[in-house]
C-alpha cells in the first residue's frame, strides 16, 4: 500500500511516499528556517503563506523521487494535529481534496504518533509495545505505546517543551533560531557543571510530568545578570549546564518509566532527540539498564512527511480514516 | 467543459458547478463553522447529485483574494488540491472582481466593491457594466474610506456598494457629496457563482502556479519595515 503523506503543522512543508508503513519511496521537505530567522522565532501567518505556496510542487516532487503516478496512491494521509492552525490547515485541506479526486481513502494523522513511527522506518524489527519519548519545538510526553494505534501519555510537560527551553534560551543567549543545533554544538567546548541550574520538578501528583519553564527562566536571569553586572558569560558552560540539566530530567523520567511497566524497549522521538547530549545519556542509561534504545537518524527527528506516511499506514490499518469534512486541530489528545 | 468554483474569503462559504456558463448548482453555507469543514462536503454533495465525478471536473476555479487570510488559504489548499491530483488546471479569480460579477450587471451600473480590511481599510476595487459584464476601472487595492470617498466624488457617478464593506461604506461615506446605494442583500456579497462567471475566459494555470493575493504582509513583516523605517 502507498500512501502519500503531508505535514505542514510548522515551518516544514514536507510531503512523502510511504509503502507499506516501513519503506521510505520519497520524502520531500521544503524548510522555512530561512523565512522565520529574522523574527527570532516561528511566524504562524508567514509559515501558512509559505506551505499554501509550495505544497503543490513538493507533492510533484515526492511523486517524481518515488518514480510512481497519480493512479498509484493507495490512500493520502496528512497531520491534522496539534500544530500552528493556520499551517496544519494548509495540508488538511490540500490532502483531503487529492484524496476526494483521486477517490482514494483519507487517513488523519496526530503529529506525535507520526514522530513516534519515525521508529518504524529507522528500525524495521520495532514493533510496539515500547516506551517513547517524544521531544519537540511544541510537545515533550512520555508515551507507553501499547500497540501501533493504542497510546497512553504517562507524562507530559506542565509548561514549556523542551524544544522551547532550548529556543528561548539560546535566542537570549544571541545564538539565533532554531536554538538546538547552536546549543548543542556550543555545549561540546564548555562544562557541563559550570551553572548549577535548577532541576526541573514537578512534585505533585504524577511523577513522569516535566516542567522546563523554570530552567529557561534561570538561564535568562543568568544572561541578564551577566550583561548588567559586566560579569563575564561562560556561553559554552551555560549551554552544556542546559543541555545537561534537560538531559537528566528527561532520561531519569523515561528510564522509570520504562521500569515500572517492564519495558525493554525505549525510543526517542522528535527534533530534539537530534541533541548529541541526550542521545549520548540514553544511550549509557539504556546499556545500565539492559534496554534497547531506538533514535532515529537526525533527518527523521525532525519534522518529515515519511513519518506521517508510516503512521498513516497503521491508523488504516485500524479504520482509522476520515470524510472531506475532516478539520485541523491545533490541539489534540495522543 | 465543467468547472467547480470555490468561495471561502469571508464569512460564509460556497460552491457551484458550471457547465461551460451555465450554473448547474449551488450551494452556501452562512452559519459560523469553519470553512475547512464545509467547503468541500458542499463541492461533494453537489457533484454526487449532479450524476458527476470529481475526476469529471475539467477546471477548479477560486476565489484568490483579497480576504481572510485563513478562509483564503482554505479554498487555495483545496482548488490546489483538487488540480494537482486530478492534473487539471486551476484559476484564481480576484474576490472583488468575483464580487461584481455576481452583484447586479446591468449595462451602465458604476459597481464599488468593498471588503473591511480593518485598520481603517477596505479592500476595494470599481467596476462599470459593459454588455451584461463588469469591467474594471481600478485594480484591487486596500485604501482608507477617505481615500476611497475623495476618488468616488471625483468620479461624479451614482454607486452600488456590494460586499461585506458596503454597509460600512454606507455608513462612513459623506452621502451629501457622493450618491450610493446599498446592492439587495442576496446580490450584496461574493460567491463562488460570481467566481465561477469571473473565471469564464480566464487563463487557468497548474496547481502549482496558483497563489493567493492577500493585498497586505503578515502583521509580524508590517511591524518589522515600520522598525527599519524609524531606524
Amino acid at each position: 500500500m502507498k500512501i502519500l503523506a503531508f505535514e505542514s503543522s510548522c515551518d516544514e512543508t514536507a510531503a512523502a511516499v510511504v509503502q507499506d508503513g516501513r519503506h521510505v519511496l520519497a520524502d520531500e521537505i521544503f524548510s522555512q528556517v530561512a523565512l522565520h530567522e529574522m523574527y527570532g522565532g516561528v511566524v504562524p501567518e508567514i509559515a501558512a503563506r509559505s506551505h499554501l505556496e509550495v505544497i503543490s510542487l513538493l507533492a510533484d516532487r515526492a511523486l517524481q523521487k518515488a518514480g510512481i503516478s497519480r493512479g498509484d496512491i493507495d490512500a493520502v494521509a496528512c497531520t491534522y494535529a496539534p500544530g500552528l492552525i493556520g499551517a496544519v490547515l494548509v495540508g488538511v485541506n490540500f490532502a483531503k481534496s487529492a484524496a476526494l479526486a483521486l477517490g482514494v481513502p483519507l487517513i488523519p494523522v496526530h503529529h506525535i504518533r507520526g514522530h513516534i513511527a519515525a521508529n518504524y522506518l529507522a528500525f524495521p524489527e520495532l514493533e510496539p509495545p515500547f516506551l517513547c519519548l517524544a521531544i519537540s519545538g511544541g510537545n515533550t510526553m512520555l508515551v507507553d505505546v501499547r500497540s501501533y494505534t493504542d497510546m497512553r501519555v504517562l507524562g507530559r510537560t506542565r509548561d514549556d517543551a523542551a524544544g522551547e527551553c532550548f529556543d528561548k534560551s539560546a535566542r537570549v543567549m544571541g545564538l539565533g533560531y532554531p536554538g538546538g543545533k547552536p546549543i548543542d554544538d556550543l555545549s561540546k567546548k564548555g562544562d557541563d557543571r559550570a551553572y548549577d541550574l535548577p532541576r526541573p520538578a514537578v512534585n505533585d501528583g504524577n511523577p513522569y510530568d516535566m516542567s522546563f519553564s523554570g530552567l529557561k527562566t534561570a538561564v535568562v536571569n543568568i544572561v541578564h545578570h551577566a550583561e548588567q553586572t559586566g560579569e563575564p558569560l561562560d556561553k559554552p558552560g551555560l549551554a552544556a549546564s542546559l543541555c545537561r540539566t534537560v538531559s537528566e530530567s528527561l532520561v531519569s523520567r523515561t528510564m522509570a518509566a520504562a521500569e515500572a511497566l517492564g519495558y525493554a524497549h525505549v525510543a526517542v522521538a522528535g527534533g530534539v532527540a537530534a541533541n548529541s547530549r541526550i542521545r549520548a545519556d540514553f544511550e549509557s542509561a539504556c546499556k545500565a539498564a539492559g534496554k534497547t534504545l531506538y533514535v532515529p537518524p537526525l533527518r527523521l527527528c525532525g519534522d518529515n512527511g515519511a513519518m506521517i506516511g508510516a503512521q498513516a499506514y497503521y491508523e488504516y490499518q485500524a479504520g482509522h480514516t476520515a470524510g472531506s469534512d475532516l478539520n485541523a486541530y491545533a490541539t489534540m489528545e495522543l | 467543459m465543467l468547472t467547480l468554483a470555490l468561495e471561502s474569503s469571508a464569512k460564509a462559504a460556497s460552491a457551484a458547478v458550471f457547465e461551460d456558463e451555465k450554473m448547474l448548482a449551488f450551494s452556501i453555507q452562512n452559519a459560523g463553522l469553519t470553512h475547512s469543514r464545509t467547503l468541500l462536503p458542499m463541492a461533494e454533495d453537489m457533484l454526487k447529485n449532479l450524476g458527476r465525478k470529481p475526476a469529471d471536473i475539467d477546471r477548479v476555479a477560486v476565489s484568490r483574494g483579497p480576504g481572510s487570510f485563513t478562509g483564503l488559504r482554505i479554498g487555495l489548499a483545496e482548488a490546489k488540491g483538487l488540480g494537482w491530483a486530478l492534473d487539471r488546471p486551476v484559476v484564481g479569480v480576484s474576490t472583488l472582481e468575483a464580487m461584481a460579477y455576481g452583484g447586479p450587471v446591468l449595462d451602465g451600473q458604476m459597481l464599488c466593491c468593498a471588503m473591511d480590511a480593518r485598520r481603517g481599510q477596505v479592500y476595494n476595487a470599481l467596476f462599470t457594466v459593459e454588455g451584461g459584464k463588469p469591467v474594471r476601472l481600478t485594480e484591487d487595492r486596500a485604501i482608507s474610506i477617505g481615500e476611497l470617498e475623495s476618488e468616488l466624488i471625483a468620479r461624479q457617478e451614482p454607486w452600488i456598494l456590494l460586499g461585506d464593506g458596503a454597509e460600512l461604506c454606507f455608513d462612513t461615506l459623506d452621502r451629501s457629496q457622493v450618491t450610493v446605494f446599498l446592492a439587495p442583500e442576496p446580490l450584496r456579497v461574493q460567491s463562488a457563482r460570481g467566481v465561477g462567471l469571473a473565471a469564464m475566459g480566464k487563463t487557468a494555470v497548474p496547481a502549482g502556479e496558483l497563489m493567493p493575493q492577500y493585498l497586505r504582509m503578515s502583521q509580524a513583516e508590517r511591524e518589522r519595515l515600520a522598525k527599519l523605517e524609524k531606524e
